[in-house]
């Protein structure tokens, strides 16, 4: 079969993620200003002053080295955490799947309870939970990044688990792995040669678009003033400078963008990957 | 034959009931075990300058000197008397009841819920079902781009821009604030307009989707040709044969999503400023209202469940194939 030309999203969108993470990467090596230090010569620049292509924020602060260097908190959050919870929800809906009887039932039982608080209102609790203890001084306990990684992969085990368990149900009821078991092949090595790595490729699919999900919870608790410290991340350099919408608009509104494209990005490959698996799946 | 398959039903009906009482415990439960676990001594920060006679006293009301379960039941036995606990305040002689607080605060939300939905309705049916019969044409490929585009943007970016172009570029509308339906339905609905465009935009895009990949296999079936063939109008087609059959997966997205807005508005309140239910629960779990959190995340729970609940039984009533599919 000749092999297909890739569309032209698929560059577009690797293009972007390939950016952001170089930028993750390398983005305090370039010659930009530093993303904290205040310009008071240039407060609330508009876009391309001399200096500062973005402009700069109301302290002076250079918006283009604020949005690399919150691309880096941004990246590792969702990436973090949606790699946890797919270990972790694969490793419990798998096992579930396979063991069937009271393991399934309980592991069920907890990814039903979890589902059943809506996403944005279980990241807020957890959040309080993993908080410092003083509500009026968020920078006491644990570093801010770490509280939201945690949060966000208590929250989206279940998501990813339940579907870990339903497509390892559903392979293992296929042909191949009743011939592998009445050969005598062990339950365990089974269950890695056959179930795991079916199961994997639509938890990456689903991993993409989860990931996505986690970038904009992560700009929404910034927006509720729970996120990262201000600046820190694409959400809380949209947050803190919100009250300028008026004045500065672009500073709210270029990292809102640079939070759209990534998530674009992402549902482009999770779609993407999802269509590649259908057509592997019909062939079978 | 029939009887058996009533019986059956009713069993599945009862265990879904059971199961899903089940749940409601272990949530109520999990969410008093959360909450106890939130760190700091919650009662010097509801009573920052209380004495130690005060405080110990609010200790005793909020259940904080029992364990983790007697403080779970007696939380219960308010609550489902309808005792949802006290928003405590050091201004407002000793707080206020939790209750009070939701019935401002709720109605603001469902209205938001209800005009989302309705207005993400409105669009996605006919665009969804147009672009299902032009299935591949050049308007189909556009337009589901662009809707590909749209459901990736967050909807606070959605909104913010729209609080930028209407509220502040344009002048058209007020970025801020909510005016009840009592102060007039033109300004309640002027203030309105950009939390529902923020929210809808996304739904429209998902919904339509949904919709267009369910009709286009619908149009695959045989009834489909067979009234084609019948010499019935296309239009006709569509909408009385094509329309329902395919439209069971949108109506559980439609529920869902609505359901999730409860408690899932709160940025998009945040950023228009509506105080809405979302606030008040954000706001709880801010400054530590031990009741408030507890009852609020409860309420939220429930109807979630009670939403999925409805929707699986609308499921079966609306689609007899998968009463058969699922007795199978």
């Amino acid at each position: 079969m000749a092999r297909k030309r890739k569309p032209i999203g698929y560059y577009l969108s690797s293009g972007w993620l390939y950016l952001c993470i170089f930028m993750s990467v390398f983005g305090g090596l370039l010659p930009l200003p530093k993303w904290d230090d205040n310009d008071f010569e240039y407060t609330g620049a508009g876009l391309f002053t001399p200096g500062h292509i973005l402009g700069t924020d109301y302290d002076g602060a250079d918006l283009l080295s604020q949005i690399i260097h919150g691309t880096r908190n941004s990246i590792v959050i969702a990436f973090v955490s949606v790699a946890a919870a797919m270990l972790i929800g694969g490793i419990l809906g798998i096992t579930a799947a396979y063991r069937r009887g009271w393991v399934d039932s309980i592991v069920t039982m907890y990814f039903n309870v979890t589902l059943s608080i809506p996403t944005l209102v279980l990241v807020l609790v957890m959040v309080a939970v993993f908080s410092s203890p003083d509500p009026f001084d968020p920078s006491g306990g644990m570093p801010r990044v770490l509280v939201l990684i945690l949060s966000l992969t208590f929250v989206i085990i279940p998501v990813l688990g339940r579907l870990a368990r339903s497509s390892a149900l559903s392979w293992t009821g296929r042909d191949f792995v009743l011939v592998a078991e009445s050969m005598g092949m062990k339950k365990r090595s089974i269950l890695m040669t056959h179930i795991v790595p079916n199961v994997v490729p639509s938890m990456m699919s689903v991993g993409f678009l989860a990931a996505g999900v986690v970038i904009v919870v992560e700009g929404g608790l910034s927006i509720l003033g729970v996120g990262t410290n201000p600046g820190e991340s694409w959400g809380s350099i949209l947050a803190k400078n919100r009250g300028e919408i008026s004045l500065i608009p672009h500073t709210t509104l270029i990292p809102a963008l640079a939070i759209a494209l990534t998530v674009m990005s992402l549902n482009y490959f999770g779609d993407y990957f999802r269509e590649k698996i259908d057509g592997r799946e019909a062939r079978i | 034959m029939h009887e058996t398959m009533t019986v059956s039903k009713v069993r599945g009906i009862l265990t879904n009931l059971v199961k899903m009482i089940v749940v409601l415990f272990l949530v109520t439960f999990g969410i008093t075990v959360l909450v106890r676990l939130l760190p700091g001594d919650p009662v010097s920060t509801l009573l920052p300058f209380g004495s130690p006679e005060q405080l110990d006293a609010l200790r005793a009301e909020l259940g904080l000197d029992k364990n983790v379960f007697q403080y779970y039941f007696s939380w219960l036995g308010d609550f489902v008397r309808g005792d949802f606990g006290t928003y405590y305040s050091t201004t407002a002689d000793g707080g206020t009841p939790v209750s009070s607080m939701i019935a401002q605060t709720l109605p603001r939300t469902l209205l938001l819920m209800l005009y989302t939905t309705f207005v993400s309705l409105a669009f996605s049916i006919p665009l969804g079902i147009l672009l299902a019969y032009r299935a591949q044409t050049r308007l189909d490929k556009t337009v589901s781009n662009v809707l590909f585009g749209l459901s990736s943007i967050p909807n606070f970016a959605i909104g913010l821009a729209l609080a930028y172009l209407l509220g502040v570029k344009l002048d058209l509308l007020n970025p801020v604030g909510y005016i009840p339906i009592s102060e007039g339905l033109g300004e309640h609905i002027k203030s309105m307009i950009m939390p529902v465009i923020s929210l809808s935009l996304g739904t429209i895009a998902t919904f339509t989707r949904l919709l267009r990949v369910d009709t286009i296999s619908t149009l695959k079936e045989d009834f489909v040709t067979m009234a084609s063939s019948k010499g019935l109008s296309n239009r006709w087609i569509l909408w009385r044969h094509v329309f329902r059959p395919s439209s069971l997966t949108l109506l559980t997205s439609a529920a869902l999503t609505m359901a999730s807005l409860i408690g899932g508005a709160v940025v998009i309140e945040s950023v228009f400023a509506l105080n809405g239910f979302g606030m008040f629960l954000a706001m709880s779990i801010a400054v530590r209202q031990y009741l408030a959190i507890q009852s609020l995340v409860a309420l939220v729970a429930i109807a979630f469940i009670l939403f999925n609940l409805i929707v699986d039984v609308f499921y079966a009533v609306i689609d007899p194939r998968v009463r058969n599919h699922r007795g199978a």
